[in-house]
């Protein structure tokens, strides 16, 4: 290894401890593109019947059958403020673990992973409608096109939120 | 207080400790019936001192001190110093209170306040030797030929912490915990009730108090083959040391060189060997003599057997403890989950062979289904626990409680051993008290109005517990007084609970159920005890959200007898699938009385309530489509469909659902955080077919969607 490509391979690594690489997996709903973080994505099942739960909030659609587990499904659109899309060949059900409860979300269609360093993450809290910006975590310009990074954590618990609107 | 240390040692101490006391409360009871039992003493002792143990490692000083206190009181006891008297037993229990509180601050993980001072002075106070000193063998036989001379230096030294190699006890003993690790605390404390026999003849050593004598013995025979093997060894520094070395530190060192794995004798050895040396041989001689049998025995192999101590000490010593493990409940829940889901895929495969025909295949499924039916069983059998869990607590409980009130009261319990689910003893414990409070402060009257009515002045409280099929059955009986349907009834006409033509009509089992109503109390003053009318209230939905049923049966003048009905487990639950619109939902099988057609004929609306007479009785009806369904179907007919009638403690209800399914056995699976504590969800469950199913909590369900007739 010539001295050269070694400080190059050291920068890189140096780059990569200070600005990691973050995967996130995206999803569609409406016309916008959204991206949740990899590690939190358990996997991706296409749609199958969801049960509804009488008496449940609004935006939690019903439950499934994973594996012998009842898995909670949420209404995405719901919950950014969208309106109802009707079920069709490409809608994904996206198994996700927050906070260790593990959620299906319902998506118009999953799209593919993308790489991401951190400094290409701003900050942008007024995208999408109101509903969804506080969700938002922060957003990246890919191609030209806006992806929405979504802050699962907040999706599932801030429920408060909920209350505080309906005021 | 801080938590910094290893949160493995914690948890290592919470669960030996919370057996300790939980065992403690049960051998203090006993103790007071039988004060004279030294290995009953001993066996309190160390438990405090085992507590005291580990409390001290783990820097939890308020806990530390409280133990010490009734350790010392302890100490005295058994070594004669004092008689055990009901005053007494009144601060130790109240001294193990204030340890239970502290205790359960630690498990929280909270700042656990330190005991009252008073407690500890009063500990103090009674550690102190007493009246009965001269006469010290009184409590223990072994002591006769002992001479009485060394104890009260050795009661001085716990409490003065004036160790002679100058060294606190306390310090001493964190130290050694240091070197062995916290496992060492689980000694084997419950072994101590055998050593009595040999104990006798062993006295002929008098350069030994027996204290220290019988916590050799203890040793020996508590731990059986594998710390025996130790046993030689140490004797000699020991009784060399009587009147140099406080019995604590003797004790602390035994434990430590026979508890456990090889670097403890190693390591505890330095420290108090330069004293002892010197007269070892002459003292020691006469103590083989008791010992013999074990000490050849467990020679030949002392070094392979040491690591086998281990596994037995964290089992709390008993000998058997070896081939058990301690395996976290939410393992055996994960288990259970997983035997859930291969009963399921068997069910799914029996219902798909069903339509091949196949032979093989049938063959092969019929042996899954047994073998699977096999496993859930045993599965079923992990979880399983003696109901003498919770019976463990009602001696003191009772004889707390008939002291405060001046009564006198024998508490038999039977069927300690039935078994049931883990979570159901849990489950239970608080109704249960609730209950055995009600018999001994409603049920049994006082001595003087017992001898009046011919009554033996003691009462009697039985608490029985028997398996009858699937279920369990519980009961608590007294021979009190008994309940006066009547009284009753005009307690509730009077409260606004009832009103007066209903109450007429009310058969009596009807009227012992008002005391389940809410707002609903029998004393007119309130005790501390019961009476604020909420318990009976909360008992009675405890016990029906374990899928339960209460019955009381009474006759005034003779006794009351309650008889609680849970199923043998939580985990699965037999149920009527019914269909509701497009979905399945599973109605709890217990609840449900009877099913018939649906018939308009036979349906009133009654005060803008519909009803249907069911058996000569109107009932209120309820669709559950009207509740259930997101989608109100367009063509409802309200004559299609099946009643399943429903009974609610003695009430019946209806409800109209669109077909049945049939019944069917399932595992109840929670609902997530999100959904947890929707109205009228149990729970769900995965059918046969891989569908899935809402299993219906009719009370809760009743509560949300009917609430006018529930306010009723």
């Amino acid at each position: 290894m010539t001295k050269t490509s070694r400080e190059q391979a050291n920068n890189e690594a140096a780059r990569d401890a200070e600005d990691p690489i973050l995967q996130w997996v995206t999803f569609q709903l409406a016309e916008e593109t959204y991206g949740i973080n990899v590690m939190q994505v358990q996997e991706v099942l296409r749609y199958s019947e969801i049960a509804p739960v009488p008496g449940a909030p609004e935006y939690v659609i019903g439950i499934i059958n994973l594996r012998g587990n009842v898995v909670t499904v949420i209404d995405t659109r719901a919950r950014f403020g969208l309106e109802p899309a009707a079920v069709s060949d490409s809608t994904r059900i996206v198994i996700i673990e927050s906070d260790q409860q593990v959620i299906g979300i319902l998506v118009d269609s999953v799209a593919e992973v993308v790489y991401l360093r951190s400094s290409d993450i701003d900050s942008a809290p007024n995208v999408g409608t109101e509903e969804s910006a506080r969700f938002i975590q922060g957003v990246s310009n890919r191609d030209n096109e806006l992806l929405i990074l979504v802050d699962l954590n907040k999706l599932l618990t801030d429920d408060e939120w909920d209350e505080v609107s309906q005021i | 207080m801080s938590f910094d240390v290893d949160e493995d040692i914690l948890q290592d101490f919470l669960i030996e400790a919370g057996e300790i006391l939980e065992q403690l409360s049960g051998q203090l009871v006993e103790l007071e019936n039988d004060p004279d039992n030294s290995d009953l003493l001993n066996a309190i002792f160390r438990g405090f001192h085992t507590v005291k143990g580990g409390a001290g490692f783990l820097s939890l000083d308020a806990l530390v001190d409280t133990c010490h206190g009734a350790e010392n009181v302890f100490d005295t006891l058994r070594n004669g110093g004092r008689q055990v008297t009901p005053e007494l037993m009144d601060v130790i229990l109240q001294a193990l209170d204030t340890i239970n509180d502290q205790f359960a601050a630690v498990q929280a993980r909270e700042d656990m306040t330190a005991a009252d001072p008073e407690l500890l002075a009063a500990l103090e106070e009674l550690s102190k030797p007493g009246d009965a000193l001269p006469d010290t063998a009184s409590t223990e036989p072994e002591a006769e030929a002992e001479a009485p001379a060394p104890e009260p230096e050795q009661e001085q030294a716990p409490s003065s912490a004036g160790g002679i190699d100058e060294m606190t006890d306390d310090e001493f003993e964190s130290l050694l915990d240091e070197l062995h690790g916290p496992a060492t605390v689980a000694k084997p404390e419950p072994a101590a009730p055998t050593p009595s026999e040999p104990s006798p003849n062993s006295s002929d050593s008098d350069e030994m108090t027996d204290d220290e004598f019988e916590a050799l013995l203890d040793e020996l025979q508590g731990a059986k083959s594998a710390p025996a093997k130790t046993e030689p060894q140490p004797e000699p520094q020991p009784s060399a040391s009587n009147d140099e070395m406080s019995d604590d530190e003797f004790e602390a060192l035994l434990d430590a060189l026979h508890g456990n794995d090889a670097p403890k004798p190693i390591a505890a050895k330095p420290e108090p060997k330069p004293e002892p040396k010197p007269e070892p041989k002459t003292e020691s001689k006469p103590e083989p003599k008791p010992e013999p049998k074990q000490a050849p025995k467990a020679q030949p192999a002392p070094k392979a057997k040491a690591p086998s101590k281990k596994p037995s000490a964290a089992g709390r010593g008993a000998p058997p403890a070896e081939t058990t493990v301690r395996v976290d409940t939410r393992r055996l829940d994960e288990i259970m989950n997983m035997v859930g889901e291969l009963v399921l895929v068997r069910n799914r495969l029996l219902l798909l062979n069903s339509n091949t025909n196949d032979e093989e295949l049938g063959k092969a499924i019929a042996n899954l289904d047994v073998v699977t039916g096999d496993l859930q069983g045993s599965v079923m059998q992990t979880r399983m626990q003696p109901i003498r869990k919770v019976f463990g607590r009602f001696p003191r409980v009772v004889r707390d409680m008939a002291r405060n009130l001046k009564k006198e009261i024998t508490l038999e319990l039977e069927g300690e051993d039935t078994d049931l689910d883990k979570n159901l003893v849990e489950a239970l414990a608080d109704p249960l008290v609730h209950l055995v409070r009600n018999s001994v402060d409603h049920g049994i009257e006082m001595p003087d109005v017992r001898e009046k009515a011919g009554k033996p002045r003691t009462g009697l409280v039985k608490l029985s517990a028997s398996q009858e099929g699937d279920h369990i059955l519980l009961s608590i009986e007294d021979d009190g007084a008994g309940m006066d349907p009547e009284k009753l009834k005009n307690i509730a006409i009077g409260r606004g609970i009832l009103d007066p033509e209903n109450a007429a009509r009310m058969s009596d089992e009807e009227a012992y159920n008002l005391i389940f109503a809410a707002g609903f109390s029998t004393k007119e003053v309130i005790s501390d005890v019961s009476g604020r009318g909420v318990g009976m209230d909360v008992v009675k939905t405890k016990i029906n959200q374990l899928n339960g049923s209460v019955r009381i049966e009474s006759q005034l003048g003779k006794g009351t007898r309650l008889e609680i009905k849970v199923p043998l487990t939580l985990a699965i639950l037999p149920t009527l699938m019914v269909r509701v619109g497009t979905q399945s939902f599973a109605l709890p099988l217990a609840s449900v009385s009877e099913i018939i057609n649906m018939d308009t004929k036979l349906t009133n609306r009654v005060d803008g309530q519909l009803t249907m007479i069911v058996r000569e009785k109107a009932i209120p009806l309820f669709y559950l489509n009207k509740w259930l369904n997101r989608t109100q179907p367009e063509n409802f007919d309200p004559a299609a469909g099946h009643v399943v009638v429903v009974t609610l403690g003695t009430q019946y209800v209806g409800f109209v659902v669109d077909a049945l399914v049939g019944q069917e056995e399932v595992v109840i699976k929670p609902l997530d955080r999100m959904l947890q504590g929707t109205p009228g969800m149990a729970g769900a469950t995965i059918t046969s077919d891989g569908g899935i199913a809402l299993i219906l909590d009719t009370p809760s369900l009743l509560k949300q969607y009917a609430k006018r007739y529930v306010n009723r």
